[in-house]
């Protein structure tokens, strides 16, 4: 494992997922088993609808498995947990509230005191670069700006896990790559154990310390990169691209049907 | 192509278009006025009533009559607020709430507001009480069902979004079901407060000293066919500001949604 120290910090026991469909068991996640260290920028690459989306609602509490375990730091955990915390597809910011009222809400919901909250959330919408927005509305930022605020908001509730679901998925090309910087910045001076899924294999490249490649649904793990580029990465460099060259060749290809 | 000058033409001849068809309503009043004189009574005749009621007022001065009618819907349509929107979030909201209590709400609800007449007069006498007690029951299963359909569709993502930062029960309902479910609380109490108006005319035209829904049933009685007309423009009226009030106070209450 290529990672500092390589302490296991989250532990996936056999997960498995289905759905019912027609009175037929739909299998989306199939008996999947693995291991993040501590600290570790892990990107989980797969093509849509791989249901990659499913895994990370099980991982963050929001759906339940149909069998398996997860252990965080060695103890098994059901449901949600304060230490684990999403970035979602969609942003989901609420849009009733301001930036400042969605960056604050988890310390809001934990009974952290007003002037408390506010400080750390202020702290983090900087850190995000968003200063001079706490009280504009979702609807009055742009789509690299809301997803900002999606960062924002995991980082102030402080878990040691942080999940982003194809995060910039629906970003132009532009914005994507100041996001991917951006993202690695913040992991950079804030380390915490981050879950990256994508379904883009430079985006992979380019941020992940290890890349874990799914198949097509039902999601199981088909390959396992180390990645020891240096960073910064360029994706024109001959290894990123050798790299690049390999992992595509044993993508699934997602015709989109 | 449309340069500035046809564009201004366009908006002259609609302008001219929809006044046209106003002062068509005003020759057709007039004429159908000279036709049937009492009966159907002409502009003049109306307007030179309505200055008669103000200085000869009728039970009391108009604006009383109109004030009257406008507190009994708003008391009865902010006591159905209140009360339907905790009601229809516990039912969109609790399964086991909605089995105890949505199929006696179910069996209720169809019985219309007019019907409850007889029995509320019977119980309550014909006092300020059983109007607002009326206009109560019709508009508080509005605000009910409005509110358990925001709060059934609220979107599952900010569903999650509470479930992922861990809110319990009461937090979410706070934070994120009631907001989500806004939109359609607030289309709900717009509803209630025309229908509300609908039904405090009627529960003053069958018994009452006061209001709008009495002079208009006074109007009938004593043959006053102006004296109806000048009621039915104020209700139209109100009913319209009604309307623009509801939408106000949303705007107000939720900065957050745009205009479209």
């Amino acid at each position: 494992m290529s990672v500092e120290n390589g302490k296991i910090k989250l532990e996936l026991e056999n997960i498995s997922k289905s759905y019912k469909v027609k009175k037929k068991d739909f299998l989306v996640v199939d008996n999947i088993s693995l291991e993040v260290c501590k600290n570790e920028f892990l990107v989980l690459l797969g093509p849509g609808l791989s249901g990659k989306t499913v895994l990370l609602n099980i991982i963050a509490g929001i759906e339940e498995p149909s069998s398996g375990k997860i252990f965080l730091d060695g103890e098994q955990i059901y449901g949600t947990h304060r230490s684990i915390c999403m970035v979602f597809q969609k942003i989901g910011l609420l849009p009733w509230k301001t930036v400042m009222g969605n960056t604050e809400i988890g310390l809001k919901l934990s009974g952290v005191p007003k002037r408390i909250r506010r400080k750390t959330a202020q702290k983090f919408i900087e850190m995000v670069g968003l200063k001079g927005f706490e009280n504009a509305y979702p609807h009055q930022l742009s789509g690299g700006m809301k997803q900002r605020v999606g960062i924002a908001r995991a980082y102030t509730n402080n878990p040691d896990i942080l999940i982003l679901d194809e995060p910039f998925g629906q970003l132009d090309a532009q914005t994507r790559y100041s996001m991917q910087d951006e993202i690695l910045r913040i992991w950079e001076i804030q380390k915490k154990t981050i879950i990256f899924v994508t379904n883009n294999i430079e985006e992979a490249i380019y941020l992940g310390e290890r890349i874990i490649l799914f198949g097509k649904c039902p999601a199981k793990v088909k390959e396992v990169y180390d990645i020891k580029l240096q960073r910064p990465r360029n994706n024109m460099d001959p290894d990123f691209l050798k790299l690049r060259k390999l992992i595509s060749s044993n993508m699934d290809i997602d015709l989109g049907v | 192509m449309e340069t500035k000058k046809t564009r201004f033409i366009k908006k002259a001849f609609y302008l001219l278009l929809s006044l046209s068809s106003i002062a068509l309503l005003i020759i057709g009043w007039i004429f159908l006025a000279s036709r049937r004189p009492g009966l159907f009574p002409s502009p003049q005749e109306t307007w030179d009533r309505l200055i008669l009621f103000l200085e000869k007022p009728l039970r009391g001065p108009l604006y009383k009559h109109v004030w009257d009618s406008l507190r009994r819907v708003v008391i009865a349509v902010a006591a159905a607020c209140g009360l339907g929107v905790i009601f229809g979030t516990a039912l969109g909201w609790s399964r086991l709430f909605k089995s105890t209590f949505g199929t006696i709400f179910e069996i209720i609800r169809p019985i219309p507001p007019i019907a409850w007449v007889p029995l509320i007069t019977i119980w309550f006498g014909i006092g300020e009480f059983p109007k607002i007690l009326l206009v109560f029951i019709g508009t508080f299963a509005i605000v009910v069902i409005n509110t358990a359909a925001g709060v059934m569709m609220a979107e599952p993502l900010y569903l999650a979004v509470g479930k992922i930062f861990q809110a319990n029960n009461f937090q979410m309902i706070r934070e994120i079901v009631l907001p989500a479910s806004i939109p359609a609380i607030f289309a709900g109490i717009r509803t209630a407060l025309g229908v509300g108006w609908a039904i405090v005319l009627a529960a003053e035209m069958l018994g009452s000293i006061s209001g709008t829904g009495f002079l208009i049933a006074r109007g009938m009685q004593i043959g006053d066919t102006a004296l109806i007309f000048i009621c039915m423009f104020i209700i139209g009226i109100i009913g319209a500001l009604l309307s623009l009030f509801a939408s106000f106070i949303e705007r107000r209450v939720c900065p957050w949604r745009t205009e479209k």
